[in-house]
């Protein structure tokens, strides 16, 4: 992954996760796995592991504890309704950037 | 007061400590060996006092790597430092630089207003 795709990627792995989570509930593992189906294959699982520490924080996704055969119960995030939210603003400000940066590209203002 | 419940926080902080330690035991040597180095970081960068959250936080994301056979590499990402330090992010408790935040935010308000008042 290119570095300036990494640095990209910062400002929006949150509102992809989440737009991941408005499907349907998922464990963090299978988050990372679905981001690789995406193509974001170089994404590390820690950076995911993070973020999802954080928007449980913020209290934007649910968390449910399930018991796993072995190993820490695994927990399986789902989206809020502050997390909808949070989305569909996300959702509004990409809009609007890429709208600008089409227009920028074809040597408008 | 102040004694019984500093008492309390150290003993508390020492049984979780010794928990985490018994539970990273049990994992594989080179997941064992990647912890331990995060771990040592930590102690330098420092964690805000957040106790052994962040430590916690960190074993179950090993543990769950080792169950999914998630490799090494792809846990921490090319670059480890960056992974960290935005990791310690998640946890500002007691961080002394959230009092410099603060000084900071004041300090140019106040610079501010004088502004207003010389223009």
């Amino acid at each position: 992954m290119s570095k300036q795709m990494t640095e990209m990627l910062k400002g929006t792995l949150e509102g992809i996760v989440l737009a991941i989570l408005s499907v349907q509930p998922e464990y963090g593992y299978e988050i990372t796995a679905r981001l690789r189906e995406m193509g974001f294959s170089d994404i590390a699982e820690g950076t995911v592991y993070a973020l999802l520490v954080r928007v449980e924080q913020r209290g934007l996704v649910a968390v449910e504890k399930v018991p796993s055969e072995k190993g820490p119960p695994r927990k399986v995030y789902s989206l809020n309704a502050q997390g909808q939210a949070y989305l569909e603003e996300f959702w509004q400000t990409w809009r609007f950037l890429t709208e600008r940066l089409a227009r920028l590209q074809k040597g408008g203002r | 007061m102040f004694i019984s419940t500093f008492i309390t926080k150290v003993i508390g902080d020492k049984t979780q400590w010794r928990q985490y330690k018994a539970r990273a035991k049990q994992l594989p040597p080179n997941y064992r060996t990647a912890l331990e180095a995060l771990e040592r970081y930590l102690m330098y960068f420092g964690t805000g006092g957040d106790g052994t959250a962040i430590y916690a936080d960190l074993l179950d994301l090993f543990e769950q790597s080792v169950e999914n056979r998630t490799p090494i590499r792809k846990i921490v990402g090319e670059d480890p430092v960056e992974f960290i330090e935005t990791f310690v992010r998640n946890y500002p408790k007691g961080q002394w630089i959230l009092r410099e935040r603060e000084r900071l935010t004041t300090a140019l308000a106040h610079a501010e207003a004088e502004e207003a008042k010389s223009v």
